[in-house]
């Protein structure tokens, strides 16, 4: 067969480069990490409870808020501790030393040890402020929805999830009910993006201002969603708490449109022209 | 018909396995065939954004667009090529809206037929519209119009169907976000199988009554989905070697669709269908290179190594420099399929399907797994357990594992350290899974359920 033959004596190089092999520094402790150094805490119990987050430990995150409630304030434990641990485990996403499975075991293993403090704490956490999220009508399609559900949770935001399908007059109400610092919709289809810009119209119409409309997902594009008003086009989904952070902050969607790449951190080449 | 379970191979060689060539050909109005010597162009358009808004506009758009397909099928000499339309929610919700957009789309063809002798198909893909948490798979509302829709897509002249179903999503998805292979292989393997039986069963009834063959399915929703969410050399998101497991274990679950009596050619984005192909010497659709309007992959020329009808992905509709999109990228899969067609009929049929191959074969593990001597192994490994849908998705996704492993050792395929930890991890856990499908569906059942909220059970008869 050729393709033995070829295999013996081709040179790759001059085919194909897997960058991800070669640009792969050697590998390293998460806790090691120049940036992780940087935000884990050094004392006790704080410590233990970040690395049970790092490492999504869900079993030892619960066991070390347990015994770190001994003689700790819940919002300790939590701030101090648990919300660091989540803290450096976006810090190793943003570089590509964590990814995907990571985040969402860790976020597991914080959500766990943290309503073991909340029960301790007699109330749930103040949350730094509220998203509602939803997945345009006829579209059944949410992993998208899903992780910015889950980034927004891991990082102290209230994310009321409306689900899939949503009906526009759903998103509405939930609006009306809410008052979200941001809106979030996502679509895969050409088609049922256009309930982006309905839900923005009616908003409009009924004199509803939500701070942004962040909207996503496969075929929608930064100039569609610009095409209306309070639209922000959401790149990644682990931007989505940059984004509300933005809004809490004080910043207009013309503004976040504007600063998308500095307000997320990073290069995003589908604002290449606003860096 | 039963289901008619696979357990031993249409090809006896991989090397017999060529584009344009399948073991059992299809013919569809207008006198097309696929895998009888020549490899057929395929373009898919979305309708503009907006023209959803009525059943006018849409059936108009749609008339547009085959008109455009044709015009330039026309324009450049294409002897044949085939115009699918994947269905907008509308589409498939109305059933009469999904009737009066494949009459104005048929009737556009014929007359180009007529005019021209332009061999021409029209491939009409239903619109997965059922959701577990409203209503179920099973029965509901929208799994009763999706029915509806084809049977008046078969009466107003669909050369064919295929759909993207989406059973087990829930549960694939979680295993995604997780990093979870058991969910993977129960979602994609197991109940993808169960509720793809249940689909086209029913979807094969309904076209047997016309002159429309029930094409296939694939799993865009699931493989498809990890292919998107690893991305390219640098996404984040899903380890290469993880997507390729999932992509191997996704062939268990669309060979269904055949063993319920879809004919082919399979819908193009199964990047898993060069497996199917080898057990079941159906022709299969294929999209890669000329997908890059929707997404991009790490094997673009690969998969043409055995195509017979060759895609782009969906592009939006609208005007290009080069003319409107259907024009544009019919255009760009009809010089693709020249090529084959050009080197099957000079005799290096299989010069230019291993230099295909070989572009892509060891840029990434997904590439790899699907070169066609190893997607015939995979296949082999599924037929071995034929008759058990869970067993023979394990066995699937073992063998792919076995073949990354083989190609990492021989130092041809580069991996990371995390895509080698997570096949080696995903293996280990995949061989400490029973040998009894009853046993892993229980351990399943008594974990996500609990975990997934939207996983409806029932929808799968469990």
């Amino acid at each position: 067969m050729a393709l033995l033959d070829w295999a013996k004596k081709a040179d790759f190089d001059m085919m194909f480069k897997r960058y991800n092999v070669i640009i792969e520094g050697p590998a390293i402790k998460p806790e090691d990490d120049p940036d992780v150094k940087k935000v884990l805490p050094k004392e006790e119990p704080f410590r233990t409870l970040a690395m049970a987050v790092i490492f999504g430990d869900t079993e030892k995150a619960v066991q070390a808020a347990k015994t770190a409630l001994e003689r700790t304030s819940p919002l300790d434990v939590i701030e101090k501790g648990l919300a660091k641990g989540m803290d450096a485990v976006s810090a190793l996403y943003a570089k590509g030393a964590y990814f995907l499975p990571d985040i969402m075991l860790s976020a597991d293993a914080m959500t766990a040890a943290m309503a073991v403090a909340e029960q301790k704490l007699g109330r749930a956490r103040e949350k730094k402020g509220t998203v509602v999220s939803f997945v345009a009508e006829g579209d059944p399609h949410d992993i998208g929805k899903n992780l910015v559900v889950m980034f927004l949770k891991a990082n102290g935001f209230e994310a009321v999830d409306l689900g899939r399908d949503v009906p526009d007059k759903e998103v509405i109400e939930a609006v009306k009910k809410y008052k979200p610092v941001m809106l979030t919709g996502t679509a895969l289809m050409t088609t049922t993006m256009t309930a982006f810009p309905r839900v923005a119209k009616a908003l409009q119409e009924q004199g509803i201002s939500v701070p942004v409309f962040g909207c996503g997902g496969g075929a929608v594009k930064r100039d569609f969603v610009e095409s209306y008003d309070m639209g922000v086009y959401g790149v990644k989904a682990f931007h989505a708490p940059k984004l509300a952070e933005a809004a809490l902050a004080g910043k207009s969607w013309k503004e976040i449109r504007k600063e998308y790449p500095k307000i997320v951190g990073e290069f995003v080449a589908e604002y290449a022209d606003r860096m | 018909m039963g289901v008619r379970r696979y357990t031993k191979m249409a090809y006896k060689d991989p090397d017999d396995m060529v584009f344009g060539h399948a073991k059992f050909p299809v013919l569809e109005h207008w006198n097309v065939q696929f895998g009888a010597g020549y490899v057929v162009p395929e373009v898919k358009v979305a309708p503009e954004a907006g023209t959803e808004r009525s059943k006018d506009t849409l059936v108009k758009e749609m008339a547009s667009i085959a008109e455009q397909a044709a015009a330039r099928a026309v324009d450049i000499g294409l002897p044949a090529f085939m115009l699918e339309q994947e269905h907008v929610f509308q589409q498939t919700y109305h059933p009469d809206w999904g009737y009066a957009c494949t009459l104005a789309q048929a009737e556009v063809l014929k007359k180009y037929y007529d005019e021209y002798g332009v061999r021409a198909c029209l491939r009409q893909t239903v619109g997965d519209l059922r959701i577990e948490e409203k209503g179920g798979l099973r029965g509901s509302e929208y799994d009763n119009r999706i029915a509806e829709t084809i049977e008046e897509c078969c009466k107003a002249g669909a050369s064919d169907i295929a759909a993207e179903t989406m059973g087990g999503k829930s549960v694939l998805d979680y295993g995604v976000m997780r990093g979870d292979i058991k969910a993977i292989l129960f979602g994609i393997g197991y109940l993808g199988s169960v509720d793809m039986e249940y689909f086209w069963t029913r979807a094969v009834n309904i076209c047997s009554k016309y002159d429309t063959r029930p094409a296939g399915d694939t799993n865009c929703s699931g493989a498809n989905t990890c292919m998107y969410v690893a991305g390219g050399l640098l996404g984040k998101d899903m380890s290469h070697t993880a997507a390729a497991l999932a992509r191997a274990i996704s062939a268990a679950r669309s060979l269904v669709a055949v063993e319920c009596g879809a004919t082919g050619p399979l819908k193009d984005c199964g990047y898993e269908n060069t497996i199917i192909k080898a057990i079941t010497g159906v022709p299969i659709c294929q999209e890669g290179k000329n997908a890059v309007c929707a997404h991009a992959d790490v094997m673009g020329n690969l998969t043409c190594q055995v195509v017979d009808c060759w895609s782009n992905e969906s592009v939006f509709h609208r005007e290009e420099m080069g003319g409107p999109t259907p024009a544009v990228w019919l255009q760009a899969t009809g010089y693709e399929a020249a090529l084959m067609n050009t080197a099957i009929q000079t005799g290096n049929a299989k010069t230019l399907r291993d230099l295909y191959t070989f572009t892509d074969m060891y840029r990434d593990p997904q590439g790899t797994l699907l070169a066609y001597p190893n997607a015939f192994r995979v296949g082999k490994a599924i037929v071995e357990y034929g008759k058990d849908i869970y067993l023979r998705a394990r066995a699937a996704a073992l063998e792919a594992s076995k073949i990354m492993m083989e190609a990492y050792e021989a130092k041809l395929l580069q991996l990371t350290r995390f895509e080698l930890d997570t096949l080696r991890k995903y293996t280990s856990i995949l061989e400490s899974l029973p040998m009894e499908a009853e046993i892993f569906v229980d351990q399943c059942m008594r974990e996500y359920p609990r975990k997934i909220p939207t996983f409806d059970p029932k929808s799968y008869g469990l």
